[in-house]
C-alpha cells in the first residue's frame, strides 16, 4: 500500500478523524480540569489570606485603641526570640506604635512553618514597621489605587500575597509561599496529560479495533468480488450478520452475483443445448434424404431435391460440430492434446494437402520452413493451419501467391501466413475471428463463417495467439505465435 | 437378422426402419424406453439400436436393466457427444456408439460390425468351401461367379454362416428373419432353404432332422 492509497484508505481516515475528535475532546477536557482546579485552589489560599489580614488588621485596630496594656505580649520581642535560624533577623521599629497580636490571629499565622504565611504593617506614611520573622527580603508597601478598605491580591513571583489599608491608611500584609502549591497543580497538570494520553491511547486503539472490525465485512466483500471480477462466479460473499448494512449489501451483491452467474451460465449452455437440440433433426433430415437417395427409381428433381436436402444437412451437422466445440472452448471442457511434435512438418503436410486447390486457383504456394519442435495437439493445429491456407489460397487473385514461414523467436513458434488477395477493410480486422462474422456480407461462401473463431479457440487453448494485418489490394498477414 | 431400434423420434424412427429394412434386416420399433425394455428382454434381437434420451425410462436405465439378463449387441445413439458420456455409455454395457446427426452408411457398417463381432466373426468376409459371403455388400459368390439371391435367402445364409457350426432351429430363423409386423406366410424357411441349396449346392447346409439347419465348421 503506498502513501496515496494509505491516505486514501477509509480505516485511517476514520482513524485520524476519531484521533483528532479524541484530541480535542481530551485538551478541552484537560484545559478545563485544570483551570478549575487552580482557580479552586487559589480562591482557597486567597480566602486564608483574606482572613488572616482581616485578622490582622483588628489587631491593629484594637492594639491601636487598648494602647499598650501590660497583660499584652509583646509578640515582636517573642518572635525576635524564636526566629528559626537561618531567617532574617527582626528588624524592629522604634516607633512607639505597635501592634499586638491575639492568641488567635497567632495561630492563625504560625511563623514556624517556612512556607507559612507572613506578615507586614505599614504605617501611613509608608513606612514598614512590623513584619514578620519569615518575611521574604524587599517586601514593599504595595500600591493603592483607591482609597478604599478592600482586600487585594497580589502575586509575585512563587509568592502571593492579601493586602489591605485600614481607614487610617495603614496598610496590613499577610502573604505566603505558594510553591508548594503550584508544584501541586503542575503535577495535577502532568496527571492530566498522562491521564488524557492514556486515554487517548486506549481510546485510540480501541477504535482501531472497531474500525478493523467494521471495515472486515468490507474486506471480505472487496475480496469476493474480486475473485468473482477474476473469474470464479460460482463464488459469493459468506454472509454471517444479515441485518446488518453491511450484510443487506452482502445479500445484494450476492443476488447480482448469482444473477449474472446465471446469465453467463445460461449463455455458455444455450450453445451446447441448441445444438443438442438441433442434432436429432438434422438426423432425421439425413436419414431420410439418404433413404430417398437410396431408393432409386425417382426422378432426377427428386433426386436432386433428395440431394439439397442432404447437402444441407451436412452442412447444418458440421456447422452444429463447430458450434458445440466452440461451446466447449468457451466451457474450457476442450482438452488439448500435449504430444511432442515437428511443427515444420505439420505444416508442410497441410501445404501437400492444400496444393490441389492452390493449383485449381492459379495461386502458388511458398514455404520457408525451419525444423520446429512443439508440444501440442497436432490434429487441431493441423486443421487451424489447413484452415488458414485454404482462406488464403480462396481469397487470393489468380497468379497470386501464398507464402507460408515458420521460425523461432526465443521461446515462441512464429507461424505467418500470408496472401496476395484482397486484403481486409480495416474496419472488419478487429472483428474477423468473431464467430459467424463474414467480410463480404454478399458472397455466398461454402465457408461456415466459424473457422477463425475455432482457429482463434484452438491457438488460445495452446497459449498462443493468432494475429492479423492486412492492407487493401496488397494482401492479409496471419501471425500465430505458440510456445515451442 | 433382426433389430429392435428405441427412439422417441418418430420420424428418425420409421427413418432408420426404413434404412434398416432396405438393408436386409427384420426392424421392431419402440418408441420408449419401457417398451424398448420389455422388447428387448422378450427377443433374441441381433442388435439393438438404443436412444439415450428416451421417455419413461431413459436408454442408460433400459442399457443396465437390459445387461441383467441379455448380452444382444447394443449401439447407442445419443445427441451426446461428451467423453464422459461415452464413457459411460461404454461402461454400463453399450457395445458401440453413434453421435446423431449421422450418415446410415456409417450406421449400417457399425451395425454389421457389431452383429459379426457377437458371432465371434472378425472380418466382413467368410467363405465357406467355394461360397464367399461378402457381408458389408450383401454379395455372395461362388467359385468367384455372384450368385443372386433373394432378400430372404440372404438373410438365412448369413444368419446360418455367422453361426457356423450351431444347429439353428427353425424358430430361430423365424426369430431372427421376421420383425413383429411381418405376418406373410410366404416365409417358409424351408422354401428359402430349398432356394439356397438350389443356387449355391446342396451341401453347404445340412438338416438336422426335427432340430434345424446348420452350415458345418
Amino acid at each position: 500500500m503506498n502513501l496515496a492509497q494509505f491516505t486514501k484508505s477509509i480505516r485511517w481516515r476514520l482513524l485520524l478523524w476519531l484521533a483528532f475528535l479524541l484530541v480535542c475532546i481530551l485538551t478541552g477536557f484537560g484545559v478545563t480540569a485544570y483551570q478549575f482546579q487552580r482557580i479552586t485552589r487559589l480562591k482557597e489560599i486567597d480566602d486564608e489570606f483574606v482572613q488572616r489580614v482581616a485578622a490582622l488588621s483588628a489587631d491593629a485596630r484594637n492594639s491601636l485603641s487598648s494602647d499598650n496594656p501590660p497583660d499584652a505580649t509583646m509578640l515582636d520581642e517573642d518572635f525576635s526570640d524564636r526566629a528559626p535560624p537561618g531567617s532574617e533577623p527582626l528588624e524592629t521599629n522604634p516607633r512607639r506604635r505597635t501592634i499586638r497580636l491575639s492568641v488567635q490571629t497567632q495561630m492563625l499565622l504560625n511563623p514556624w512553618d517556612t512556607n507559612g504565611f507572613y506578615y507586614a504593617f505599614w504605617s501611613q506614611d509608608g513606612d514598614l514597621f512590623k513584619q514578620s520573622a519569615n518575611a521574604p527580603r524587599g517586601l514593599k508597601l504595595p500600591e493603592r489605587p483607591m482609597p478604599d478598605t478592600v482586600y487585594r491580591i497580589r502575586a509575585r513571583g512563587e509568592f502571593r500575597e492579601a493586602y489591605h489599608f485600614t481607614e487610617m491608611g495603614e496598610c496590613a500584609l499577610v502573604g505566603r509561599n505558594i510553591a508548594a502549591d503550584l508544584a501541586a497543580m503542575h503535577r495535577f497538570a502532568l496527571l492530566l496529560v498522562a491521564v488524557g494520553g492514556a486515554v487517548l491511547a486506549i481510546g485510540l486503539g480501541g477504535s482501531g479495533w472497531l474500525v478493523n472490525r467494521a471495515l472486515r465485512p468490507v474486506e471480505k466483500i472487496s475480496d469476493a468480488a474480486r475473485r468473482i471480477s477474476g473469474g470464479k462466479l460460482s463464488e459469493r460473499i459468506n454472509v454471517a450478520e444479515t441485518d446488518s448494512e453491511l450484510g443487506q449489501l452482502a445479500n445484494t451483491l450476492n443476488s447480482t452475483f448469482a444473477r449474472l452467474d446465471a446469465a453467463f451460465t445460461r449463455q455458455k449452455q444455450f450453445t451446447a443445448v441448441a445444438a443438442h437440440e438441433l442434432r436429432t433433426p438434422v438426423a432425421v433430415m439425413l436419414t431420410h434424404a439418404q433413404n430417398g437417395m437410396a431408393a432409386g427409381g425417382t426422378s432426377d428433381e427428386q433426386r436432386e431435391a433428395f440431394d439439397a436436402c442432404l447437402r444441407a444437412a451436412q452442412r447444418m451437422r458440421r456447422l452444429i460440430e463447430l458450434l458445440l466445440a466452440l461451446s466447449r472452448f468457451d466451457a474450457g471442457q476442450e482438452t488439448m492434446k500435449r504430444v511432442p511434435f515437428d511443427l515444420s512438418r505439420a505444416t508442410r503436410e497441410c501445404v501437400e494437402l492444400i496444393r490441389p486447390l492452390a493449383e485449381e486457383q492459379q495461386v502458388q504456394i511458398y514455404t520457408a520452413l525451419s525444423p520446429l519442435e512443439i508440444f501440442g495437439d497436432v490434429e487441431r493445429l493441423t486443421q487451424v493451419i489447413t484452415n488458414l491456407l485454404a482462406n488464403a489460397i480462396q481469397y487470393n487473385r489468380p497468379n497470386g501467391e501464398v507464402r507460408v514461414k515458420l521460425e523461432r523467436h526465443n521461446d515462441l513458434a512464429e507461424l505467418t501466413i500470408s496472401d496476395t488477395g484482397a486484403g481486409i477493410p480495416v474496419e472488419d480486422l478487429p472483428r474477423i475471428f468473431e464467430r459467424f462474422y463474414r467480410v463480404d456480407k454478399s458472397r455466398v461462401s461454402s465457408g461456415l463463417g466459424l473457422g477463425l473463431a475455432i482457429s482463434k479457440a484452438i491457438i488460445e487453448a495452446h497459449g498462443g495467439t493468432i494475429a492479423v494485418s492486412s492492407r487493401l489490394n496488397i494482401g492479409t498477414i496471419f501471425f500465430i505465435q505458440l510456445p515451442a | 437378422m433382426r433389430l429392435l431400434v428405441v427412439e422417441d423420434e418418430p420420424d428418425l424412427l420409421n427413418g432408420l426402419a426404413r434404412a434398416l429394412r432396405r438393408a436386409g434386416y427384420a426392424v421392431d420399433l419402440a418408441a420408449d424406453g419401457a417398451d424398448g425394455l420389455y422388447k428387448a428382454e422378450g427377443t433374441d434381437y441381433d442388435a439393438i439400436v438404443l436412444d439415450v434420451m428416451l421417455p419413461k425410462l431413459d436408454g442408460w436405465e433400459v442399457l443396465a436393466r437390459l445387461r441383467n439378463t441379455k448380452k444382444t449387441p447394443v449401439l447407442i445413439l445419443t445427441a451426446r457427444d461428451q467423453t464422459a458420456d461415452r464413457v459411460r455409455g461404454l461402461d454400463t454395457g453399450a457395445d458401440d456408439y453413434l453421435v446423431k446427426p449421422f450418415d446410415n452408411d456409417e450406421l449400417l457398417a457399425r451395425l454389421r460390425a457389431l452383429i459379426r463381432r457377437a458371432a465371434g466373426q472378425t472380418h466382413s468376409k467368410i467363405e465357406i468351401g467355394e461360397v464367399l459371403i461378402d457381408t458389408r455388400a450383401r454379395a455372395v459368390a461362388r467359385a468367384g461367379e455372384p450368385v443372386t439371391l433373394t432378400a430372404r435367402e440372404y438373410a438365412i445364409l448369413e444368419y446360418l454362416a455367422l453361426h457356423r457350426g450351431e444347429v439353428v432351429s427353425r424358430t430361430e430363423l423365424y426369430e431372427h428373419l421376421l420383425d413383429e409386423s411381418d405376418d406373410t406366410l410366404s416365409n417358409l424357411v424351408d422354401v428359402h432353404i430349398f432356394g439356397i441349396r438350389k443356387k449355391l449346392g446342396a451341401e453347404l447346409i445340412a438338416t438336422r432332422r426335427h432340430q434345424g439347419y446348420c452350415i458345418e465348421k
